[in-house]
């Protein structure tokens, strides 16, 4: 949680400005959503995967964010509750567009190779960036969820309603894949 | 220089996997949302705007009645017939002074039993029904005729008293000229 923190605004969010929220100040709203609209949107492109899918999913979150703000009971909570809904908000825009989440074998999963392969090539941020960008949307999710959003598979599996051990294996998979696709731009560069 | 795993890079480089925020349109939208127009008045009752709509009216009517009444109370001889007031100030200094003239002599020498007093007073019956009926009918020069005539006859009954009294008992103080200044 604490990288995910360092991407949010630096307005401290304080019990004074949620009970604003809760009394309808759209002022406050204002300073909330200046607080988090940035690294939220961030959660909705790495989801989604495009501009309008990301600014429609977060337009529809901050929505419910607003009208929902009573059940905010501390601003100790909030951004743990504001994350929550956008990522949920981001997950039911992907099963309307029918990507499902299925259990799957986890036989031929590779253990993870860590650093005894990547030393023969480099990573850098813009290669892991179009990596993940061509990941099938399955596997593109649960690698976004556990990597950039920090929730641990056991949250993972209860998000998205399949078992813990599915997201391992296609966290597994996700990631042996971005590395297939990072090794195989430092070969053609 | 070759790094140690997928998980410790992004670890020491998540900042620089963070693209720009939104775009302003999305708070635009936002705020739209969260202040939608004022709905209208019966909009806004909605299944009580017959009832609001009753209230109204009882009220309205209230105020109505209370503005008449007060217009009708307003309704004085000054605001009716503002040239027969100044006629009605002269009137009334004469008729007062001469009353109290009579009032002056003894009530043996007046020899005038209580209602006939009464009768003398400037607002007797008389007077009361023609200025009820002034104000009622405000342009009626006929009804502004009679209440002169009734001054002035008021004022020939006094004087005439008054010589009466003067003949039974003059009086050594200095009387009022009681010349008719018509």
């Amino acid at each position: 949680m604490q990288a995910f923190a360092n991407n949010l605004n630096q307005t401290t969010i304080t019990d004074h400005l949620v009970d604003r929220c809760k009394k309808g100040d759209v002022r406050a709203f204002r300073e909330l959503y200046n607080a988090y609209s940035a690294a939220m949107y961030n959660i909705c492109l790495r989801m989604t995967g495009n501009v309008a899918d990301a600014e429609d999913t977060l337009q529809e979150a901050f929505m419910q964010i607003f009208k929902n703000i009573e059940r905010l009971e501390s601003a100790s909570s909030v951004t743990s509750w504001i994350k929550r809904i956008v990522v949920n908000h981001c997950l039911s825009r992907l099963r309307k567009k029918k990507v499902y989440f299925e259990e799957v074998d986890n036989i031929d999963v590779e253990e993870d190779r860590g650093a005894v392969d990547e030393d023969s090539f480099a990573w850098t941020v813009a290669a892991i960036k179009e990596a993940i960008h061509v990941l099938p949307q399955g596997y593109r999710t649960v690698l976004n969820l556990y990597i950039f959003e920090e929730y641990s598979h056991k949250e993972i599996a209860a998000m998205l309603d399949i078992s813990e051990s599915t997201v391992k294996t296609q966290y597994m998979r996700a990631k042996d894949k971005v590395r297939q696709i990072v090794k195989q731009k430092n070969v053609i560069r | 220089m070759p790094e140690k795993s997928f998980e410790d890079f992004i670890s020491q480089h998540r900042p620089d996997f963070e693209e720009q925020g939104p775009g302003p349109g999305i708070w635009a939208q936002l705020e739209k949302e969260l202040a939608p127009p004022k709905k209208g008045l019966v909009h806004m009752m909605g299944r009580h705007w017959l009832k609001a709509a009753a209230v109204l009216v009882l009220v309205v009517n209230s105020v109505m009645i209370f503005q008449f009444l007060q217009m009708k109370k307003a309704q004085h001889l000054e605001n009716v017939s503002p040239e027969l007031q100044d006629a009605k100030m002269y009137y009334t200094s004469q008729i007062e002074q001469r009353l109290t003239a009579i009032k002056a002599y003894p009530s043996s020498v007046v020899g005038l039993d209580s209602s006939a007093r009464k009768e003398l007073e400037l607002r007797n019956e008389t007077y009361q029904v023609l200025e009820t009926e002034l104000i009622q009918n405000p342009g009626n020069e006929r009804i502004k005729a009679a209440m002169i005539h009734y001054y002035q006859l008021k004022m020939d009954l006094l004087d005439k008293i008054l010589d009466e009294l003067h003949d039974k008992q003059p009086v050594t103080q200095k009387q009022p000229n009681y010349e008719r200044e018509i």
